[in-house]
């Protein structure tokens, strides 16, 4: 068995689109490196290019200059090894959870999609609800079942974008936990987009910060704490406050320029 | 709504027509009205009795449905044909498009003359009559919900790499669905209607139309009124049977409205 699997880098990556026949440059010449089995969040204000580099490393986004490599090797298209999970869980109504789980599993028999399937439901608490429809559904149960489909492929990659964006802030952490727990079973590469410094500081390895116009990396941040970690905790505190002085929402601004 | 309430609303929905029935029964029994424009309703129920078990009445029903069921079969099909491939292809509804909502502001009944002249007087016409009528709904309905299918469905596919097929059996008919289904129920309104004008307007033999027009060239208001009321009876139930299989179509998405 390989063990180094899912270790994505970027290099020169460099992204337009034409708006109105101008071209845009959306990303410029990004180099990171996401070694096997860690957990990187982006962060960075909106439009700054994170959610094209989600979607060049999903694969639909491919006409892109340099070179985004999963393994060694250019990606060129979608891939079962590389997962999504969304803000929007995006099960599909028609589908029961079961169904949803299963969504990606062709190629395999009834026997081995019930057996992938209930692993998946057991892993995110949700054994038992395979027969409800999403609609039945809280959304953060919802959003488990999407974390369950998305797993069910065993991916090398996991993509997150900001999938606990849509949830209540106590439903949020409880699922920021869950989300820790998985990454700890799965030992997977997981690179989850978000808006949350509270959340990225609690999930990740490294922390990435964008700018934006065009989208570039400002800042990598390491967060050396011990998990669990404490979000209450003044190590916490301090690379938050080192997070948020990079947005200038540091507290040595006054309010008065700050605004 | 409990049962209670269900039944009140039943009753509230009946107080309207019963007072329509006594009326009718009044202005006909004091003599405002003569019995051979106006027949009361006890000898129309007397009337109906007799005939139910008539073999000639049956053959009447018989006939008409056999009508309905091929123009509305021929008309869906290849209604749910043409809105899919309007539906899925721009090119297409470009091509189609125009001259299809050009013909569609043609009343349907005016074909009938046209028809007549092409096909003559027999069993082909009106069919051919029922297929148009029910043509139009299911094609703008099948339309507007392979058009309407969420384009976040639609990444999700491409995230798991399905090809064309798979996009349109997995994700654009599901979707559609719903909307297809009240394509045909709206067709099969549509044939009904369609089906008593092409009796009544194209000379047959045989038919629920034609007992309408016995009735009325042998001033038995009777006959007439029978013919009326089974063709509206056997159309209420149809509709029914269709509503009732549809519902089930809508399973899952049932509480997505409540949203």
């Amino acid at each position: 068995m390989v063990i180094n699997k899912g270790i994505l880098e970027i290099r020169n990556l460099s992204k337009s689109f034409v708006v109105d026949n101008n071209p845009l440059q959306v990303l410029k010449n990004i180099n990171l490196t996401f070694p096997s089995g860690t957990f990187i969040s982006i962060i960075g204000s909106s439009g700054c290019g994170k959610t094209t580099l989600l979607r060049i490393m999903l694969g639909l986004e491919t006409n892109y200059e340099g070179d985004a490599l999963l393994d060694g090797e250019r990606i060129e298209g979608p891939g079962i090894n590389r997962g999504i999970v969304f803000q929007d869980h995006r099960l599909l109504p028609w589908l029961t959870v079961g169904e949803n789980v299963a969504f990606g599993l062709d190629g395999k028999n009834r026997k081995e999609k019930k057996l992938i399937v209930d692993e998946h439901l057991k892993l995110v608490g949700l054994n038992g609800f395979e027969s409800a429809y999403p609609a039945q559904l809280s959304g953060g149960m919802a959003q488990r079942v999407a974390i369950a489909r998305a797993l069910a492929n065993k991916p090398e990659l996991l993509l997150l974008d900001e999938p606990l964006g849509a949830l209540d802030a106590l439903t949020r952490m409880h699922m920021q936990k869950e989300l820790e727990r998985l990454w700890i079973l799965e030992k997977i590469t997981m690179i989850m987009v978000t808006h949350d410094v509270d959340e990225a500081i609690y999930l990740s390895d490294k922390v990435i910060i964008m700018s934006s116009r065009p989208g570039i990396i400002k800042k990598i941040i390491d967060i050396p704490l011990p998990r669990p970690r404490d979000r209450a905790g003044s190590d916490f505190m301090q690379i938050k406050a080192e997070i948020l002085k990079e947005f200038h929402l540091g507290t040595e601004y006054p309010f008065a320029y700050a605004i | 709504m409990n049962i209670n309430e269900k039944i009140k609303v039943k009753i509230v929905g009946i107080i309207f027509p019963l007072l329509l029935l006594i009326l009718w029964q009044y202005v006909v029994s004091a003599g405002y009205v003569s019995h051979h424009i106006l027949p009361l309703p006890g000898s129309i129920i007397l009337k109906f009795v007799r005939l139910i078990t008539h073999e000639k009445f049956l053959l009447h029903i018989a006939v008409s449905l056999r009508r309905v069921f091929y123009g509305f079969f021929i008309g869906t099909l290849s209604g749910f044909l043409f809105g899919l491939l309007i539906g899925l292809s721009r090119t297409s509804e470009k091509i189609f498009g125009p001259f299809f909502h050009t013909v569609r502001q043609v009343p349907l009944i005016g074909w009938i003359p046209l028809i007549v002249m092409w096909f003559g007087m027999n069993e082909f016409p009106r069919i051919l009559i029922v297929a148009i009528g029910a043509f139009y709904p299911t094609t703008m309905n099948t339309f507007a919900g392979v058009r309407s299918v969420p384009t976040q469905y639609v990444e999700l596919a491409s995230v798991y790499g399905f090809n064309k097929i798979k996009l349109i059996r997995r994700i654009i008919l599901p979707s559609a669905l719903p909307s297809i289904v009240t394509g045909f129920t709206l067709s099969l309104g549509m044939s009904w209607v369609l089906l008593v004008a092409a009796e009544l307007l194209i000379e047959t033999n045989v038919g629920l139309g034609k007992l309408i027009d016995v009735g009325r060239e042998t001033f038995n208001m009777e006959l007439v009124t029978v013919g009326i009321i089974t063709a509206g009876l056997l159309g209420f139930i149809m509709t029914k049977i269709v509503e009732r299989l549809a519902s089930g179509t809508q399973k899952g998405r049932v509480s997505d409205q409540k949203k």
